[in-house]
């Protein structure tokens, strides 16, 4: 126990705590105008995720490997059940009642299916066609499931595991190359014939901001203002006049940066985006137990990067506004707990490297 | 606890780490960068759409300056009016918007249409007037349902309304809002579209100074358009206050006095040139042009037969009858044509250049000189007199006295009239000038055509003994009580004799006071003078002129011009009503109340 502590990594931990606090209070500026209490229900979220990460911690790591795939297919059923039965909230089905607290269930395959994919790409050494559609599939059912929600934003966050195993795998070029043509075919049926006409919008907005002034471009345009307002020091906590005279949309999750950007100013929004830096950076620095290890590490890690660089550039307009939040400082409690579940494995798989 | 499970090499390990290590370094460093383009480098540009977003510079409408009488009566004033506006960039959906307008304005969807149309040169924020005067039941309901509609914007404004309704309606004329083709000319520059004008009368006269200077508001505003809190104000100017000659008393008494009459009357203060009053019958609430007129409303004015839209006074035209007698006799004596010892024969008529002309009394006036004549209005004794002078000579008498040339009077739009020559002739129709047409312009008739307020120059300047008045209705102007303009008396010179002038105000003297025309207009203990003008609309050789005069329309004008009192002169009066029949029967006495009520008002009766 002793050991435990003494190996536990203190610093990263305490780091993370730091950004959800710091989420905290953006999430009070933010609903300030409206009187909003959601940084008391984060708070509240950020102590039981707490909880559930030291359960998860104290966890042999062979029996999170070992049971992953059966949380997975819990939760495709779930999912599937909810498009069905699903209780609507903002547009989406994808918020489902759990002893009276809204749950996103979508957030939680996150950790199940890296983990599973992490032990599936230790089975092969050469990717073909068949491994790469084994490893394809069980991506695809959830973010298929996960559009249907729809969650267009978790379900892009979730393609970004697709981008990790090309980077980590030897694939065959002939697979990537075919690939890629069918993901473009599929890309352009989708916009013909998938998307709805309130997701084309966000698009095309994104493409043509000023022409779309009162609809979904006119976010991004006032997020911009916002940061760039900020200027090097910010107007003051609660003194930023585009969140606190609510020009800003959704400004607790998608935009939680523009608070920050226009409040704090650059100084706090690059000592924010530093810490996010520090936190990535001491991920890599230990020696694997077992190949599952390594590739869960990289696929995780890779997807909370992912996450945040969508939407850090959708804040600047770099991105389409997809509902895509900034990992443990936006506010969304089923997002942090499933992140810290994730930490949780990660802290337990470093302690290990010590420990042996 | 399991090392043979681990596969891959601590070089593979390692060079995966070192790559990813450099790739986060690099996007972070990216991130970084990008944020201090935005945040440090385009700040400025940021901040100031970030300022736009939030702050509104609304104009502060400028209340026109009073129009007031002598006494300072207020004439025309501002009253509080809710205007319903509409800003374009808030709009979220045009049909909805523009179904909520029609209901709030009650106006059909072209109308509000058209209305925006106007604006399309101005920014999307500009705040587009839709309606004034809102009921004030549409007020509340917008202002409390403030959020549902911040498209529409309500502004509390001042409007222009008329204390007395039609009184001197024509005096002060109205405004009206300011036309697309007005705005690109340069008279107009500094206006804006919503903007009102004045039209006519004083209202458009002094313009520039009663037209205010406006004010602006700043204000916070959020993202539903809710004022948050007013950044800075600057309060509009009131226009100057313009003070008129006019006499509002003795103005609504001449009014009641026209009742449903049509015709003009002129009063002037012969001191100064100042007019007391200025009537034109029938009248109209110069409020409505202020407010937004009904077609129907527009055309029932503008179609009207007795025009009410016209200032009679200094626009309407006449045949001045025998008022003109008083320029032939001031001619003849000037010319020597006649003396005072001048007799002509009347037997109540005359065959002139083979043509037969009659005196408007049948049974002649016997043997007439130049007092009997002007007395009697005796037609025979002019018909010689315009016989032993040419046209071209009266014409320069006519002149000289301000006919055939506006009066110069401070108000627009006013005729010139017609004097006619042998030139005029020529030129309008390539015929020489028959010596029997100046036997009909010396009694007042044929082409000559006069407006009511040249008879009142003219007379007034008979009064004077030949020092002809400007007249004018501006006394001054005021400016946060400081005068910034006032009116001098400018009098000039007409060259005729004084002892000429004293022969014609003597005849005058006898037309009311000695049994002649104007008898009618006679007072106690006034020394009223005057000459009476019956203008005949149809020729009195009409073979059906009987029957056609019982018709009202057909009936001649009458005029009444006089002073008062004989010695010293105080007040010169012009009275024209139109088909009122015998002068003597109805201009005379209306005179003769208007004396009474202003020499008793005065004390000098």
């Amino acid at each position: 126990m002793k050991d435990y502590f003494k190996y536990f990594d203190k610093f990263t931990f305490a780091l993370l705590i730091l950004l959800t606090m710091s989420g905290i209070f953006l999430i009070y500026s933010a609903g300030f105008p409206l009187k909003e209490s959601n940084y008391l229900k984060q708070a509240v979220w950020l102590l039981f995720s707490l909880v559930v990460f030291f359960v998860i911690f104290s966890l042999k790591i062979d029996f999170i490997f070992r049971n992953a795939f059966a949380v997975y297919l819990v939760l495709l059923v779930i999912l599937a059940l909810q498009i069905f039965v699903g209780h609507i909230s903002a547009g989406t089905k994808s918020w489902f009642r759990l002893g009276g607290v809204n749950a996103q269930f979508s957030e939680f395959v996150k950790v199940p299916l890296a983990l599973y994919l992490a032990k599936l790409m230790t089975r092969f050494e050469l990717v073909s066609w068949k491994e790469f559609f084994k490893l394809l599939l069980p991506i695809a059912i959830p973010v298929f499931l996960i559009i249907l929600q729809p969650d267009m934003g978790v379900s892009f966050i979730l393609c970004s595991f697709i981008l990790l195993i090309i980077l980590l795998k030897k694939i065959k070029p002939a697979v990537l190359i075919v690939s890629f043509l069918l993901l473009l075919i599929a890309g352009l049926a989708g916009w013909n014939y998938g998307l709805s006409n309130y997701q084309k919008n966000r698009i095309i907005s994104f493409l043509n901001p000023m022409k779309y002034k009162t609809s979904i471009g006119y976010q991004v345009i006032q997020s911009k203002i916002a940061i760039g307002s900020g200027g090097l020091s910010g107007k003051g906590y609660l003194k930023g006049s585009q969140s606190q005279y609510q020009f800003l949309p959704v400004r607790h999750t998608d935009f939680i940066v523009s608070v920050i950007g226009e409040e704090l100013g650059f100084i706090n929004t690059a000592i924010l985006f530093f810490i996010f830096f520090v936190v990535f950076y001491r991920q890599f620095k230990f020696n694997f137990q077992s190949d599952e290890e390594f590739y869960f590490i990289y696929l995780f890690n890779g997807l909370i990067l992912f996450q945040f660089l969508i939407n850090v550039a959708m804040a600047i307009g770099f991105f389409p506004v997809l509902g895509i939040s900034l990992p443990f400082v936006s506010y969304g409690g089923s997002s942090l707990l499933s992140f810290f579940i994730g930490e949780a494995i990660v802290f337990r798989i470093k302690i290990n490297n010590y420990l042996t | 606890m399991y090392p043979n499970k681990r596969k891959l090499s601590a070089a593979y390990i390692k060079k995966t780490a070192t790559v990813s290590a450099v790739i986060l370094i690099i996007i972070f460093l990216g991130i970084f960068a990008v944020f201090w383009n935005i945040q440090i480098i385009n700040n400025e540009y940021f901040r100031r759409l970030a300022i736009r977003n939030i702050t509104r510079s609304i104009d502060l409408m400028a209340p026109r300056g009073l129009i007031v009488d002598r006494k300072g009566v207020i004439l025309s004033e501002n009253k509080i009016n809710f205007t319903l506006y509409l800003v374009r960039e808030n709009v979220v959906d045009m049909g909805k918007t523009m179904r909520l307008a029609g209901f709030f304005a009650a106006k059909k969807n072209d109308a509000i249409r058209k209305i925006i149309a106007r604006y399309k040169k101005y920014p999307q924020f500009y705040r587009i007037p839709i309606k004034s005067n809102l009921a004030r039941s549409t007020v509340i309901l917008i202002e409390s349902r403030q959020d549902e509609f911040p498209e529409f914007e309500i502004g509390i404004e001042p409007t222009r309304t008329y204390v007395f309704d039609n009184c001197a309606a024509h005096v002060l004329g109205y405004i009206s809002e300011i036309t697309e083709a007005e705005l690109n000319q340069q008279e107009w520059k500094g206006y804006v579209m919503g903007d009102f004008i004045g039209r006519s009368g004083i209202e458009k006269q002094y313009e520039p100074y009663l037209q205010g200077v406006k004010g602006n508001q700043i204000v916070i505003k959020d993202n539903l358009e809710k004022i948050q809190k007013i950044e800075s104000k600057i309060n509009p100017v009131i226009g100057a206050t313009v003070v008129l000659t006019l006499d509002l008393e003795l103005q609504k008494f001449i009014e009641g006095l026209f009742a449903d009459r049509s015709g003009a009357v002129g009063v002037l203060d012969l001191q100064t040139g100042g007019l007391l009053a200025m009537v034109s019958k029938p009248d109209f609430n110069p409020e409505i042009f202020s407010q937004e007129m009904e077609k129907e409303q527009w055309l029932a004015l503008s179609n009207d037969p007795q025009k009410p839209l016209q200032n009679k006074f200094l626009q309407g035209i006449y045949s001045p009858g025998s008022v003109f007698k008083i320029i032939m006799a001031l001619a003849g004596l000037q010319e020597k044509a006649i003396s005072l010892d001048t007799t002509v024969y009347c037997s109540g008529s005359q065959d002139f250049y083979g043509r037969v002309f009659h005196c408007w009394n049948p049974n002649g006036h016997g043997t007439v000189n130049i007092f009997s004549a002007l007395q009697n209005s005796c037609n025979i004794f002019f018909y010689n007199l315009g016989k032993r002078l040419d046209i071209d000579t009266i014409a320069r008498y006519a002149r000289m006295m301000g006919l055939g040339s506006t009066s110069g009077i401070d108000m627009a739009n006013e005729n010139t009239g017609l004097v006619p020559s042998s030139a005029w002739k020529m030129q309008v129709s390539k015929q020489r000038w028959f010596p029997g047409e100046t036997i009909s312009v010396a009694i007042g008739h044929g082409s000559l055509n006069v407006t009511p307020v040249q008879m009142l120059k003219m007379i007034a300047t008979v009064a004077l003994r030949g020092r002809m008045p400007r007249l004018h209705l501006l006394q001054r102007i005021e400016k946060a009580g400081q005068t910034i303009r006032e009116f001098t008396p400018e009098f000039s010179r007409v060259p005729i004799d004084e002892q000429n002038f004293q022969v014609v105000i003597e005849g005058l003297f006898r037309v009311v006071n000695n049994e002649g025309t104007g008898r009618a207009a006679k007072i106690a203990g006034l020394d009223i003078c005057g000459k009476t003008g019956t203008s005949q609309i149809i020729a009195k050789e009409n073979p059906n002129y009987k029957m056609l005069t019982k018709e009202k329309r057909f009936m001649p004008n009458s005029w009444f011009v006089s002073f008062a009192p004989k010695e010293n002169p105080r007040l010169a009066m012009v009275v024209l009503v139109e088909n009122g029949g015998d002068a003597g029967a109805i201009a005379a006495p209306l005179s003769a109340l208007i004396y009474k009520k202003y020499f008793e008002n005065e004390r000098l009766l």
